[in-house]
């Protein structure tokens, strides 16, 4: 029995190739324009608990929307979706704020447990 | 010292004697007496109660003259919150002002006490000390201290003290004794009130919740304190001080530390009688717990907040060695049943369970009546088995337990919220849920009963099991434990131990570390998601994707948590997909630009699909979108990336499966844990149900029983060890005990027959080894065997030794049963053994005369005639058939006669004739090795007429040989063990007796209880002789030569034949052709009394000295024979 995974239809790579009538120079996955559409408005917001100004034409936020999208999309791969890399970082990322190289986890507890021989 | 007694002792009660006091003390004995006496100890509490008295050193620190110093000093140096509860009751520096504090604690224990004050106080006063003693003893007993105490107060309680107090004391004194040294030396009143509280803690008062776990034990007991503690207490702690000192001054010294506990504890007393409370443990460090995510385990099924899942254990299913049919057939079937499981969330979970190597030592020993006697300064039986243990340890050895779980309900607002409210009542999910959901649930047992998974439901203590083998990922299970067998286990105790393991990981690490704080095992674990997989044949081309990291000799774990989606939601999915693809085409059609390739071919295929989605069966259409993931562990981070490098390279070599190391590894090993929240999205594999099924990560290889010798492991997909007694078919599986070993030459036959014969002759067996070549003679020059065994050669041996008519025995009256159809089948069988002689001494006289002679008809006829004339009795000989023969008017017949007579001048065919020498094989040894050394083995590929003289006779001494060393299984009881090992069994073929021999051999060996190992180098012998219906165990070694033959080997283990196992024969014990050393091991296929069939590596290293005694190269053979200089031998397997 030859055996196959259905994973390759959905790697396909999908991606945005312009408005109609006009072909963006560089093709990026949908996902990709999501994220920095996501981020700018973050920076911007950031940018705004410092200053408590909005600028008109955020050109650093789009900046360093661009160098994040980036960044994160270099480890994102089609059985990585850029959630779980995120999501990764920041969870690994919550970590290293602690002084210590090795951080104890909570002990994960199942005394509390309650057991019955039987269902009913 | 009398009124620091008296007021610390009664909390307020007045009247207790010394007496009393005594009584107190003894008390708080009993209660740890209680904790000791196993019998007794019912509940937790006993044990909290044992670890309080460990403490008890403490008061020898306060008796010295600076109470208050001591304790201080006591504090500082231990860390134990038990033992701070000590100092504080043994400040003794403020006796009264601290004791405030202690007072309340042992408040508790006064209860106790004030019972037997109370009745004892009036004529305690003087006797007081012992009598008080005593009675505490008397309790201890029946580990009622209560009642004893009653007595001790009445004169009957006094008689009894004195056996008591000699019971008791010793137990009890430890603890005391260094009191009453220090009390001695600083008998002031203060240090001895001091003490008591002190001491009084430590022994039962300490924490007020200690006690309530003892009395609850004693139920009986506890009553009657109850009742008596609040009145006497007050009384008793008032009379009895005094008398308690006295005695303890007096000269107890054990006594003396008693009093004093009560006295210091007594001034506090009388304040309030406030519960104590264990201090609250400060740890420096965060010392977090999280609760795992199921609340509750209920039969077979787990609640979570949120959901409940039913879970199943997949018995192990056997993949090697099986036709492509069956396993096709088992791989559907599974498939539908995952499919009949859409629309459910499953998680399979693949543990192990360590063997348990001491359950296995235990049923040998208990099937092994009489081992063979120990030789001293050789290794007993008991170390032998000691020896096999150990060795079964180091190799590791693990049983994989597969545990499906379904998740199938998702629970309503009312139900948790139900289930919070009851909890807080010590009850969990209300009856109506749990009703409702165990008739959901028969659906899953329908649907995974059936034939494929044949899962059934799990029981609560396997589930413990996994939870806590899954918190604790990849540690070594609590020793002596085993989810099967152990019952001293009570409910809940396993999931207590997740307390114990905590979890480090550093940011972004590729593992997490585990520590048991118990124990201090460190563990590192990596945990490895599935990620691409190509198209797999899965039962042709390869092993089952989830079952093949068992070939690497380290237990993993498995996790794969799954959606199974139904056709409808499935196609749903896929046409999204398809949409997607499509758009995407024509947005590259739009912009004028070439669509890759990639997307209509992915397309096409998504159309297929889609096609056999909404065409095909349910199991066709059905998805398994999910996350699978194996946990490597190792003891250090360095071991666990190697394994997991290991890991990843076989699998992406063999199975072209890339395994991914992810990060986020704590939430990873977090999700092995049935409940806990799926980990991270990442690497989710879609696949066709049929692909899930061929995971497959219930299949094993199991082979052999498990009660015989280890003689070593399974070689195949996984390792497990491999056990063999050869006589579990008779006893057990009521079959023949034929054993057939076919291998070429070199491939390990003799070697493994020695190994057995060895084992079996250490479990008492009576052992024969027939080896024509010679080598396993030096088993019997082993020390342990020495005494034991004997060699027999028969090139040496006596006129007469294999006389023919004497080898065939003929049968007891007594082995039949009694009446008329045991006289019938007695006389069958006597003429039958008739029979048999005569067919073997015609075919002995074929092979002495000149095989051109023998071809002639007339000899045939004649020898016949001859054979006919001899009575076919043990008695006669072939000198007889000789002179028969010449007494014939034929000349041929002379000739015949002749021809024997000139054969009979080489010494050794003088073997044949004559009569045997008595108690040639006596039935004492425990093994005998039948050798015929320097004799020269004919080739049977050359015609007869080119053997010499002396391959001739080799011919009709091998028959004979085997004849003889059955024979001597013949002189013994019928049931007892015994085991035959032939090796050599090939010349058998072609002859009309070698034939009848092995079909007597496989139809006798039920009766007599005898196996029969037959060692051949072509399998052909034994399917010529047809009796391969009779055969049970076979071993198929290397056969790499002639493809014929390895077929016909494939044809004896019942393999499908040109299915691709020829080549596995052929790789059997295959050399490393870059090594220069030899070959460590021997692999054979073996196929057991029950049909499995598995690739085994024989391993007998773990008893000392047998290999070097088997090795059969010339080397080790010049060696043995002190030619060379013993040369340090390699190790050889089998």
């Amino acid at each position: 029995m030859r055996l196959r995974t259905d994973d390759d239809i959905y790697r396909a790579r999908l991606v945005y190739l312009g408005p109609p009538g006009y072909t963006l120079p560089v093709h990026l996955p949908y996902a990709q324009y999501g994220l920095f559409l996501l981020l700018v408005p973050l920076y911007m917001f950031i940018h705004w608990l410092f200053t408590l100004t909005v600028e008109l034409f955020p050109a650093w936020e789009i900046a360093l929307a661009i160098v994040t999208t980036s960044f994160i999309f270099r480890h994102v791969d089609p059985d990585r979706p850029a959630r779980v890399v995120i999501r990764t970082a920041l969870t690994d990322w919550r970590r290293t704020r602690e002084p210590a190289v090795e951080q104890r986890d909570p002990r994960l507890v199942g005394s509390r447990i309650r057991i019955r021989e039987e269902l009913a | 010292m009398s009124r620091s007694s008296t007021p610390g002792s009664p909390a307020g009660r007045p009247g207790v004697p010394a007496g009393h006091r005594a009584h107190s003390f003894d008390y708080t004995e009993d209660e740890d007496e209680v904790a000791l006496d196993p019998a007794l100890v019912t509940s937790p509490g006993h044990g909290a109660v044992g670890v309080f008295q460990a403490p008890r050193p403490v008061p020898r620190r306060t008796p010295p003259a600076e109470p208050s110093a001591v304790s201080a000093g006591e504090n500082a140096d231990i860390d134990s919150p038990f033992l701070d509860l000590f100092g504080g009751g043994g400040r003794p520096g403020s006796p009264r002002a601290v004791t405030a504090g202690p007072s309340t604690r042992e408040q508790p224990p006064i209860p106790h006490q004030p019972p037997p004050t109370a009745s004892p106080a009036p004529a305690r006063a003087v006797p007081e000390l012992e009598p008080p003693w005593t009675p505490a003893e008397p309790p201890g007993n029946g580990g009622r201290p209560v009642e004893p105490r009653h007595g001790g107060g009445h004169p009957a309680s006094e008689s009894r003290v004195p056996h008591q107090a000699g019971d008791r004391r010793p137990m009890l004194r430890p603890p005391d004794e260094p009191d009453p040294s220090t009390g001695e030396g600083s008998p002031s009143a203060t240090t001895g009130p001091v003490r008591r509280p002190a001491s009084t803690a430590p022994g039962g008062r300490p924490a007020a919740t200690a006690r309530p776990a003892v009395q609850a034990p004693q139920p009986a007991a506890a009553a009657s304190r109850s009742t008596a503690p609040p009145e006497q207490p007050a009384m008793i702690t008032s009379a009895d001080r005094p008398a308690l000192e006295r005695t303890a001054r007096r000269a107890t010294g054990k006594e003396v530390v008693a009093p004093r506990q009560r006295t210091a504890s007594r001034p506090d007393r009388p304040i309030k009688p406030t519960r104590v409370r264990a201090p609250k443990i400060k740890f420096g460090d965060r010392d977090p717990s999280v609760e795992l995510a199921i609340t509750e385990i209920a039969g077979h099924l787990t609640f979570t907040p949120n959901t409940v899942t039913a879970w199943y254990w997949l018995p192990e299913v056997r993949w090697a060695f099986r036709p492509d049919a069956e396993r096709e057939a088992l791989l559907s079937a599974i498939s539908e049943q995952y499919a009949g499981l859409a629309g459910f969330r499953l998680h399979l979970r693949r543990t192990t369970r360590p063997f348990p190597a001491d359950e296995w030592a235990r049923t040998i020993d208990t099937h092994t009546s009489a081992p063979l006697p120990d030789v001293p300064g050789t290794t007993g039986w008991a170390d032998h088995l000691v020896a096999a243990q150990r060795h079964l340890m180091a190799v590791n050895h693990a049983e994989g337990q597969t545990y499906l779980g379904v998740t199938f309900a998702r629970r309503s607002l009312g139900d948790s919220l139900t289930e919070r409210l009851l909890r807080t009542f010590g009850r969990g999910t209300a009856d109506g849920e749990r009703r409702k959901l165990g008739r959901t649930v028969e659906q899953f047992d329908e649907v995974l009963g059936a034939f494929g998974m044949r899962g059934r439901r799990v029981t609560a203590q396997e589930l413990e099991w996994l939870l806590y083998r899954s918190v604790a990922l990849c540690m070594s299970p609590p020793s002596t434990l085993s989810p099967v067998t152990d019952g001293r286990w009570e409910r809940g105790d396993l999931l207590a131990m997740t307390e114990q393991v905590e979890r480090y990981r550093t940011p972004y690490g590729s593992t997490v570390k585990l520590v048991n704080r118990m124990t201090g095992e460190e563990r590192h674990v990596a945990v490895l998601a599935v990620g691409r997989m190509e198209p797999l044949e899965i039962p042709e081309r390869h092993e089952p994707w989830l079952h093949f990291h068992e070939r690497l000799p380290w237990p993993m774990e498995i996790s794969t948590r799954v959606d199974i989606l139904g056709s409808g939601d499935s196609f749903r999915n896929l046409e999204h997909r398809l949409r997607m693809i499509r758009s995407q085409q024509l947005d590259y059609a739009e912009h004028g630009i070439d669509a890759p390739p990639e997307l209509e071919r992915l397309a096409k295929r998504a159309l297929v699909i889609g096609d056999e989605m909404t065409t095909g069966l349910p199991v066709d259409s059905a998805r398994a979108h999910g996350w699978h993931r194996i946990a490597v562990g190792g003891r250090t981070r360095e071991e666990c990336l190697e394994r997991a490098r290991r890991l990843i390279q076989l699998y992406s070599r063999e199975l072209r499966i890339s395994l991914q190391h992810p990060k986020n590894q704590d939430w990873l090993a977090r999700e092995f844990i049935p409940g806990e929240p799926i980990a991270n999205t990442g690497y989710v594999r879609r696949m066709p149900v049929p692909l899930l099924a061929a995971a497959l990560p219930q299949a094993a290889s199991n082979v052999g029983d498990r009660r015989g010798d280890l003689i070593g492991r399974t070689a195949g997909t996984c390792r497990r060890p491999v056990f063999l007694d050869l006589h579990f078919p008779m006893e057990v599986r009521e079959r023949s005990g034929l054993a057939v070993f076919v291998a070429e030459p070199g491939g390990g036959k003799s070697t493994l027959l020695g190994a057995l014969g060895y084992l079996a002759a250490r479990r008492g067996v009576q052992v024969t080894l027939l080896d024509p070549s010679g080598p396993l003679a030096r088993l019997c020059a082993m020390p342990e065997l020495r005494p034991y065994s004997r060699v027999l050669n028969l090139t040496g041996s006596e006129h007469g030794t294999l006389a023919p008519y004497s080898l065939i025995p003929t049968p007891l009256r007594s082995e039949f049963g009694t009446g008329a159809p045991g006289d019938r089948e007695f006389e069958i069988a006597v003429s039958n053994a008739r029979a048999e002689r005569r067919m073997l001494v015609q075919d002995i006289c074929m092979m002495l005369v000149p095989p051109q002679v023998a071809r002639e008809a007339s000899t045939a006829t004649l020898f016949r005639h001859a054979v006919r004339q001899v009575p076919a009795e043990e008695t006669s000989t072939l000198d007889d058939v000789v002179s028969c023969l010449g007494r014939l008017d034929d000349d041929a017949g002379k000739e015949l006669a002749n021809l024997l007579l000139d054969t009979a001048e080489m010494p050794l065919a003088m073997l044949f004739f004559g009569r045997p020498p008595e108690g040639l094989l006596g039935a004492d040894a425990a093994l005998t090795v039948i050798t015929m050394a320097g004799l020269r083995l004919p080739d049977l590929k050359i015609e007869r007429e080119y053997w010499s003289a002396e391959e001739a006779l080799a011919l009709p001494m091998l028959h004979t040989a085997h004849r003889l060393a059955v024979r001597r299984c013949y002189g013994g009881s019928m049931s007892s063990r015994k085991l035959v090992g032939l090796d050599e069994a090939h010349f058998m073929e072609g002859w009309r007796s070698g034939r009848s021999f092995l079909v007597r051999l496989a139809r006798d060996s039920r009766k007599w209880n005898l196996a029969a190992l037959v060692a051949s180098q072509n399998p052909k012998d034994i399917l010529g002789l047809d009796v391969q219906n009779l055969v049970s165990t076979v071993f198929v070694g290397r056969i790499a030569e002639d493809a014929e033959i390895a077929s016909e080997a494939l044809r004896l283990l019942r393999v499908p034949v040109n299915d691709g196992y020829e080549a596995t024969l052929a790789s059997l014990s295959a050399a490393d052709t870059s090594s220069s050393s030899r070959l460590g091991f021997r692999e054979f296929v073996m196929r057991d009394v029950d049909g499995r069939v598995q690739k085994v590596r024989v391993d007998v290293s773990y008893v000392e000295g047998l290999l070097d005694h088997l090795d059969t190269t010339p080397a080790a053979i010049a060696a043995a024979a002190g030619v060379l200089p013993s040369i340090p031998l390699p190790d050889l397997e089998a």
